[in-house]
């Protein structure tokens, strides 16, 4: 019984510095309809300066997050009334939506550069806009009477920011990977490999789709809080960048690459301890297995 | 890109993502229930199963498509689909039976039908009192090997018209990755409208939904099909002769 000791330590300890501990994280300037607007224009920003390859990789990875956070928070939104087939339900779709808005986006974007030149980059937007659409479509499918009679409040913005939010994840992250989401970047191979960007989009798709559907589907219950669970959002998407990062210094060198990964690194840890910090604030009770004992208390 | 071709493109996209939905109508979906075996069907959600057949599917449809040069039988092509998803779908069953039979020690048997439709077997004496069938029964198998392979016959036949030098020639990730999007559009569809567990084409939920199910697929295939057009139409996507 060598577990007992520690338990009872650490119990302890819990006891002793409960009182003086006043950690709260909340988004409250941020609220649902801010956060959302804020994420969009911003992402929006960044998704079409990611056109030009000298923009830094992390930059794009900060837009990354700031767009899954938003997205995660719309699938709690929507999610936190019983969907029936569970929460990666509905982020999945959101990424799915986001691979077509985000490869048309590209096409779009693309092809008006050629013809109109630097005004053409504001092409990447039509797919974020078509895929509101689509969304919208959807949710109302999804929600109306005649059709599956979901009655969840707000299906369809919640739907329609999803579509948004898959398109501009995927968007930001694959220009991570190539350097631009310029369509003839995205589809010659990789200097000194056999892949292409194009290759990534797999893994794209199951990272952001993770950034979004994972948070509410781990922290959903009695005690769900807004802000914690936007915390795992964020941090996420810094483990996303670390592993975009990687890509990144394969594909692009060591410049765009490496500060990513720093990025990523710093804003995992961070966020980390701070939604391990809010779980064990909150909770009734948390015994330790001793694998998470510096963050104890 | 001439307009007949578009129109092919856009009908083909329709038709996959329609029998996407009716490929995760029939299959057998247990969900939470299932877990315990106290449900029909296979412990997992629709999209899970659906999304795992259809990739597989698009795994043996990309080889297969690989083995001509140029305009690969879009049939032969879809069809290698639907056998890939097929294979997925009934090596899951499979297992998830042995593991019910001979793990959990209860019998296959249907919640939803007195006399199973197909082999006119008895399931009613079979069946715990108070649960909702066991385990996946023959009739479920059936059902699942023919969502397995309506499901991946869609999704396949999506992907080739889109890898097609005669259709949109996309190169092959893109055209795989566009396909997946549509065709898990299509499935999470699917699996709201059914919302949570069926067995099967002898469920009479399936009979109650699937036109809905059916009326919704078409109306996102179509935009989603319009969306993917109209970036096949601006030409900048087509591939510029090497594969990945």
């Amino acid at each position: 019984m060598t577990v007992t000791p520690a338990v009872e330590e650490e119990e302890k300890k819990e006891e002793e510095e409960k009182p003086k501990e006043k950690f709260e994280f909340s988004f409250d300037y941020f609220n649902e309809s801010r956060l959302g607007l804020f994420a969009l224009i911003v992402g929006a920003i960044i998704a079409v300066a990611s056109f030009f390859p000298p923009l830094p990789a992390f930059v794009k990875g900060i837009g990354a997050m700031l767009v899954i956070v938003w997205g995660a928070d719309s699938v709690r939104k929507t999610a936190r009334y019983g969907l029936g087939t569970g929460v990666p339900s509905i982020g999945v779709l959101a990424v799915g939506f986001g691979l077509a808005g985000a490869i048309t986006g590209m096409a779009i974007g693309s092809e008006i550069y050629h013809y109109f030149g630097i005004i053409g980059i504001l092409g990447i937007l039509a797919g974020v806009a078509f895929m509101a659409v689509v969304g919208y479509v959807s949710g109302v499918l999804a929600n109306n009477e005649k059709f599956i009679g979901m009655k969840i409040p707000g299906l369809e913005r919640g739907m329609a920011e999803l579509a948004m939010a898959g398109t501009l994840a995927i968007t930001l992250e694959s220009s991570i990977v190539a350097g631009t989401w310029y369509s003839a970047a995205i589809m010659s191979p990789i200097k000194g490999y056999d892949v292409t960007p194009a290759a990534f989009f797999a893994v794209i798709f199951i990272l952001s789709g993770f950034g979004m559907l994972q948070p509410y589907n781990s922290c959903l219950g009695a005690d769900e809080r807004r802000g914690r669970t936007l915390l795992m959002a964020i941090e996420i998407g810094g483990i996303n960048c670390i592993i975009l990062g990687a890509v990144a210094t394969m594909s692009l060198g060591a410049v765009q690459g490496v500060p990513l990964i720093v990025l990523g690194a710093i804003v995992w840890v961070v966020y980390y301890r701070a939604y391990m910090k809010a779980c064990m604030a909150e909770a009734y009770g948390t015994p330790g297995t001793g694998l998470i004992k510096t963050l104890g208390g | 890109m001439e307009p007949i071709i578009l129109a092919i493109i856009l009908v083909c996209i329709i038709i996959g993502g329609m029998l996407g939905s009716l490929g995760v109508h029939l299959l057998p979906v247990g969900g939470a229930p299932a877990a315990m075996a106290t449900a029909t069907g296979i412990a997992t959600g629709c999209v899970m199963l659906m999304t795992g057949s259809a990739v597989t599917g698009l795994f043996t449809a990309s080889t297969v498509a690989a083995f001509w040069e140029s305009n690969p039988s879009v049939l032969l092509v879809s069809l290698s689909g639907g056998v890939g998803a097929m294979l997925m779908m009934g090596f899951t069953m499979l297992i998830a039976n042995l593991i019910y039979i001979f793990g959990a020690g209860v019998v296959p048997v249907s919640g939803r039908a007195a006399v199973d439709p197909i082999t006119k077997e008895s399931q009613t004496e079979y069946k715990t009192p108070r649960t909702d069938g066991h385990g996946v029964p023959n009739v479920c198998f059936y059902s699942g090997m023919i969502g397995g392979l309506a499901g991946g016959f869609g999704g396949a036949l999506i992907y080739v018209v889109l890898e097609s030098d005669v259709y949109a020639n996309f190169p092959v990730a893109i055209a795989a990755v566009v396909a997946l999007g549509i065709f898990i559009a299509n499935a999470i569809m699917a699996a709201y409208n059914i919302g949570g567990t069926i067995e099967g084409f002898h469920d009479p939920k399936f009979k109650e939904r699937i036109v809905t199910g059916l009326t919704c697929a078409f109306v996102i295939s179509l935009m989603c099909g319009i969306i993917v057009v109209i970036a096949i139409e601006t030409g900048v996507l087509e591939a510029v002769g090497g594969v990945l």
